[in-house]
């Protein structure tokens, strides 16, 4: 009996652990947003935060505008859209707003946004807004990662000057690397990620990594 | 000999088990190496992420077009058709993708000793309740009401809650019926406990012949059915419990014939499956018609709704119709001997019944990641 019981819990865990690996393959992306980002350097040579502006594909930025009463019918001002951008930057905050950044290789942490708004143009609405480093960094080498680790979200990095250094000192360098263009060492699906279960950073295959050097 | 016995018997059921899964997981990669679409079959060795990636970029694409073919209908007409196309080739991608709908008919089925043909009966109907559920909500937040998408979201997150509690209740219900069933297989007296191992060898197929042909084909598992039959009625008390979505067959372990399906209360049985499945809309149904209301092409986004259920139907009816042969297949393995045979086969239901409870509860409790919800 308990060499049955055995069998049937190894059944159990065996279908479980298919399931787990199933529910990350589920993800692909319903909203697509181009980012452009900037990093904030204050005149000592430390950075101080993130600007960004993301821009929504035309079907979320129509979803997103559902409801929201205007003036002019197609023509939303910036004052009419701060309730949903107060909306954007509360529902991010859960997502750590999709920005990760090491110093050195070591985690830093985001303060609340800052500065935030949002744009319609083009009959796509444009996402403002600042993230203030929790403490000011200095570091040899800042790596910066945007990207939805549960892929629901598809980041691309604008084609033309997606990242700017504000501020930097000369000497800094600036490299990037896009999901598509083959130069991300992104993690190659294998079956092993699906059935291990260990799936929670599945969208880490299609991050932007942005690395800047300061000798 | 005894704890031989027990030995034999959990490793003829993690066979039976490991074909299961195996065929399920396989299902995917199958349908993916067979897809109408022209996709190019993957070489000898398939790299399995070469597929998921390529069924990723798929959807995207198909997805993508979606916006830009209902902005193209408004001037000219023939972009529905397009519209249409593009709808059910991402319905049929989208759930190729393993996800909770599938996985809980499949389970279901699995447990509840169901027949093909009623696993595509409820696919169907839990992809098309699936899809009136979005237009539904569609039309009364926002074509009613003039509902911001926060609100909408909100909705959303309270209908996947409540579809997510449906779904392991369902599951904690076929727990309790088939762990009565697993049970009483248990205490049975079990006859000739060696030949559950000897009959899950494929290799003694042909020295089985006769008896396959006799339980597979003319009586199927016969002795299986009756022992099922009997012990439900022992335990007939128990499956009174609040919710009950099963008539009296519920628990009767053989498989339904024609008749019986159009019995009164035969469609009734997978009410439970259809609606804990089919109550959560899909996000992407929602953005569609979002968008197709705004672009004053509501109509054609319930129309591409409809056809994306239907895209959706095919792909779990698929899979659904693959758990089920492997059942089959599981069960004519374990079926030569009496009662390790039905012993496995309750132990197989007992085990998907669970299963339909882990994915309710991990649901719930988000263990386990569905589609996230469009709250931005």
């Amino acid at each position: 009996m308990n060499n049955f019981m055995r069998g049937l819990l190894g059944l159990l865990l065996l279908a479980a652990s298919c399931a787990l690996g199933a529910g990350a393959a589920q993800a692909h992306p319903h909203v697509w947003i181009t980012a452009t980002s900037e990093l904030i350097y204050a005149p000592d040579g430390s950075i101080t935060g993130v600007r960004h502006a993301w821009t929504f594909d035309d079907m979320f930025s129509t979803y997103a505008l559902q409801g929201i009463e205007t003036k002019t019918k197609g023509v939303y001002s910036r004052e009419e859209l701060a309730s949903l951008a107060q909306t954007n930057v509360e529902s991010l905050k859960e997502f750590a707003f999709f920005t990760f950044a090491k110093a050195d290789g070591k985690k830093e942490k985001f303060q609340e946004p800052v500065d935030y708004f949002l744009e319609y143009k083009d009959a796509a609405l444009t996402l403002h807004f600042t993230l203030p480093l929790k403490t000011p960094v200095k570091p040899k080498e800042l790596a910066l990662e945007v990207f939805d680790p549960s892929y629901f979200i598809d980041f691309q990095l604008d084609d033309k000057n997606p990242i700017k250094l504000v501020g930097a000192p000369a000497a800094c360098q600036l490299k990037i690397q896009r999901p598509s263009d083959g130069t991300a060492n992104a993690q190659k699906l294998s079956e092993q990620n699906f059935l291990s279960g260990d799936n929670s950073n599945y969208g880490a295959m299609f991050a932007n990594k942005i690395t800047v050097d300061c000798p | 000999m005894r704890p031989t016995s027990g030995f034999a018997r959990a490793l003829t059921i993690g066979v039976a088990a490991a074909v299961v899964v195996l065929a399920l997981d396989s299902a995917v990669h199958v349908l993916m190496a067979q897809n109408p679409f022209g996709g190019p079959r993957p070489s000898a060795e398939p790299q399995v992420g070469g597929i998921v990636g390529w069924l990723l970029s798929k959807q995207s694409e198909f997805y993508r077009e979606m916006s830009s073919t209902i902005r193209a209908a408004k001037s000219d007409g023939s972009a529905v058709w397009t519209l249409l196309v593009i709808s059910f080739a991402y319905g049929i991608f989208h759930a190729a993708g393993p996800g909770h709908g599938k996985a809980v008919i499949s389970s279901y089925l699995i447990a509840n000793q169901e027949t093909a043909k009623r696993g595509i009966v409820l696919s169907f109907a839990s992809a098309l309740m699936q899809s009136l559920v979005a237009v539904a909500m569609v039309g009364i937040c926002a074509v009613l009401l003039n509902a911001t998408a926060k609100t909408m979201c909100g909705a959303e997150k309270a209908i996947e809650i409540a579809s997510y509690a449906l779904i392991a209740a369902f599951g904690a219900r076929l727990v309790w019926t088939k762990g009565g069933g697993f049970i009483r297989a248990l205490q049975a007296p079990q006859a000739l406990p060696v030949m559950a191992l000897a009959a899950s060898a494929p290799h003694d197929h042909a020295g089985h012949g006769h008896d396959h042909g006799h339980h597979g084909h003319s009586h199927p598992h016969a002795h299986v059915a009756h022992r099922g039959h009997e012990h439900h009625h022992d335990g007939h008390g128990h499956d009174h419990v609040p919710g009950h979505v099963h008539d009296e067959h519920c628990g009767h372990s053989h498989g339904p014939v024609p008749s019986e399906l159009a019995g009164p209360g035969g469609w009734r049985r997978g009410f439970g499956a259809i609606f804990a499945v089919g109550l959560r809309p899909c996000s992407g149904a929602i953005l569609v018609l979002v968008f197709a209301l705004a672009q004053g092409m509501f109509w054609a986004g319930i129309a591409a709704t409809l056809v994306m259920g239907l895209g959706t139907a095919i792909t779990v009816a698929t899979i659904a119709v693959i758990a089920v042969s492997a059942k089959d297949l599981a069960r004519r393995l374990s079926g030569a001997s009496e009662g390790g045979g039905a012993l496995i086969m309750r132990g197989l239901e007992f085990g998907a019944a669970g299963l339909v409870l882990l994915f309710g509860v991990g649901l719930l409790f988000g263990y386990l990641a569905a589609e996230r919800v469009t709250c931005l």
